[in-house]
């Protein structure tokens, strides 16, 4: 097992927090666009 | 289908097989048989664990569901990316750090040998069952539209699967399922040009996007809080989240796709890759429905897409009234391509009173044309009671083969297959793993060689195959098979997760106490599916919340504590 280190941001917590604002954002998205065609 | 077509599917069908049992061939040990020698990188991982959870009806039903009623299933997914960051950061971790094979060897290293046993018989009964359905339920449609042979398309499907699983185990498995993936991504992108080029030929992209808002199918989020609606924000968050944990932390068909990575890295890379994605992924199928939906706003669609069921009408004494039904559709399908031609015209003039009085008009045409599809299949259900008569994963493969060129068809037909066999591939490896390694290795013949213990995996996966085959071919005589599956699974996966989350998050709680917690939970959450009406999907959350609550209270009241702490590197509290 080699070492567990993100291949970007230093810790794993970086990642996830950038993977949970794409979510977010992916929301925000699809509200923006229910509204704007409803 | 064309000569042609037959090539495109066959050709692709044959060669991936035969590729994936070249490339792998000669598994000397269960260290390459089941976890493919820790050599995959996220790529590959990301790939197989999307092909693992996008089955030949996720290409079936849900542009199905886009169809008939928009965008809103999405919020189903919203869970998962939370999920995934979960697995990642908890699962993972615990898993490489006890070199495990399966989930559930990993309760015994927590817990105790009865709650492995636990864990593996309730996956094995779970997926066992439903992997006969991955292979029946696309090769039912299929034949059907088809007119091919039942039994021909799912010994086709199931053959094939069976045999590069078994030959070459997790790597085979995962191999193949990168090129499969391919074909479905090839032919999902060709058919949504091809739908979008159909429908600008009488709209622009925006014009149809706006009569389809308009005609409510872009709807995506719906923020409401009424427990009745099917899709919410909500219900997506939390219901989605509970199962993608449950499925993807616990679920030996999605574990053991991940645990093949050369490290944690690859792994959790593998596993953001699916958080990302996935949710764009459903987006852009459901999306592919709409734009059939607006397809057939302009070309006559067939009243029902279920050719089989109006045959059944046509062939009895009550032809004439279908008849009269489907000249009434016609003529409301007429009125009601004026109407949406009225509708894109006047959202042309941004005159907002003109605008909605055509947008009432064309709702209220499709409500007219839906009612009598109503009555056709009230009329169907009169003449055969047993017909179902549930259309929707029919119309994506009726659009397919006919409306699309030649050549097209052969690969669309191929994604379904293609989608069928990536899916039951992990789940016959992954019935094979635990039976081999939780039962065989564990409890009958426990200090064999490598080569042995390869040589009965390959044997146990198999008779799985075997098994998972005839169940395929049996499924038609229960016709609400599909369900009670479904069901099945939400009944059992709440357990499940309860077990694994008591081992990561309760570390005061002994073997004895989680395993009568989960006995106790999976009984309450059996008397209540049986005396209550909560939707069952809600069962995934009670469960867990039961097994976790009653672990703790067991735990505290037990004599002797419920049950030692097993091991303190396998609650995460050691060094690892």
């Amino acid at each position: 097992m080699t070492e567990d280190r993100p291949p970007f941001f230093r810790t794993w917590t970086g990642v996830y927090a950038l993977v949970l604002g794409f979510l977010g954002f992916l929301i925000l998205a699809f509200y923006l666009f229910t509204r704007h065609y409803r | 289908m064309s000569p042609l077509d037959f090539a495109v599917l066959f050709g692709t069908l044959l060669a991936i097989a035969a590729y994936g049992i070249w490339k792998t061939r000669g598994s000397r040990d269960l260290e390459g048989y089941f976890r493919g020698d820790h050599a995959m990188k996220w790529g590959t991982i990301g790939l197989s664990v999307m092909a693992t959870q996008a089955s030949a009806i996720t290409f079936l039903s849900t542009p199905g569901l886009g169809y008939e009623q928009g965008m809103q299933f999405v919020q189903n997914y919203l869970g998962l990316p939370i999920a995934l960051v979960i697995v990642s950061a908890l699962f993972i971790p615990m898993y490489y750090r006890l070199r495990v094979y399966t989930a559930y060897e990993y309760l015994e290293r927590r817990f105790d040998l009865k709650t492995r046993q636990l864990g593996a018989f309730l996956f094995l009964i779970q997926r066992g069952l439903s992997a006969g359905i991955t292979i029946y339920a696309p090769s039912i449609i299929v034949s059907t539209l088809l007119g091919w042979s039942l039994d021909s398309t799912i010994l086709l499907v199931g053959v094939l699967a069976v045999a590069y699983t078994v030959s070459g185990g997790t790597r085979a498995v995962s191999l193949t399922q990168k090129y499969q993936l391919a074909v479905i991504w090839a032919g999902m992108f060709t058919a949504f040009f091809l739908i979008v080029r159909e429908v600008t030929g009488r709209l622009s992209f925006a014009q149809a996007l706006a009569v389809a808002g308009k005609m409510g199918r872009l709807e995506v989020i719906n923020p409401s809080l009424d427990f009745s609606t099917r899709y919410t924000l909500w219900s997506g968050m939390l219901g989605g989240l509970f199962l993608a944990l449950s499925y993807f932390g616990t679920d030996q068909s999605q574990v053991q796709r991940y645990i093949t990575g050369r490290s944690v890295t690859e792994s959790r890379l593998g596993l953001m890759f699916n958080a990302v994605l996935k949710v764009p992924m459903q987006f852009f199928i459901l999306f592919v429905g709409v734009m059939v939906f607006m397809f057939y706003q302009f070309v006559e669609p067939p009243m029902l897409f279920k050719q089989s069921a109006v045959r059944v009408v046509q062939e009895s004494p009550r032809a004439p009234e279908m008849k009269r039904l489907e000249a009434r559709y016609s003529a409301a399908f007429r009125e009601k391509l004026d109407g949406v031609n009225a509708l894109a015209a006047a959202l042309d003039t941004d005159d907002a009173g003109a605008v909605a009085a055509a947008r009432d008009r064309v709702r209220g045409l499709q409500e007219q044309a839906e009612s009598i599809r109503t009555e056709a299949k009230n009329l169907v259900v009169s003449v055969d009671p047993d017909m179902e008569v549930k259309d929707s994963d029919y119309v994506f493969l009726t659009f397919i083969l006919n409306h699309l060129p030649k050549g097209v068809i052969g690969l669309l037909i191929a994604v379904i297959f293609s989608a069928a066999m990536s899916s039951v591939a992990s789940e016959l490896n992954a019935l094979g793993s635990t039976t081999s390694v939780d039962v065989y290795r564990r409890l009958i013949r426990p200090r064999e060689s490598e080569r042995h213990y390869v040589i009965a995996s390959r044997v146990l996966t198999a008779c799985w195959g075997g098994a998972i085959i005839g169940f395929a071919l049996f499924a038609y005589m229960v016709e609400n098979l599909i369900e009670a599956v479904n069901i099945l699974g939400s009944l059992f996966y709440g357990t499940i997760l309860g077990i694994f989350l008591t081992a990561f998050l309760l570390k005061r709680v002994g073997g004895s106490a989680v395993f009568l917690g989960a006995v106790m939970a999976e009984g309450t959450v059996i008397v209540l599916f049986f005396t209550t009406d909560i939707g069952y999907l809600w069962y995934n959350l009670i469960g867990c919340a039961l097994v976790m609550v009653l672990g703790s209270v067991l735990q505290a009241v037990l004599p002797g504590g419920g049950g030692a702490l097993k091991n303190p590197v396998a609650t995460g509290a050691g060094p690892g």
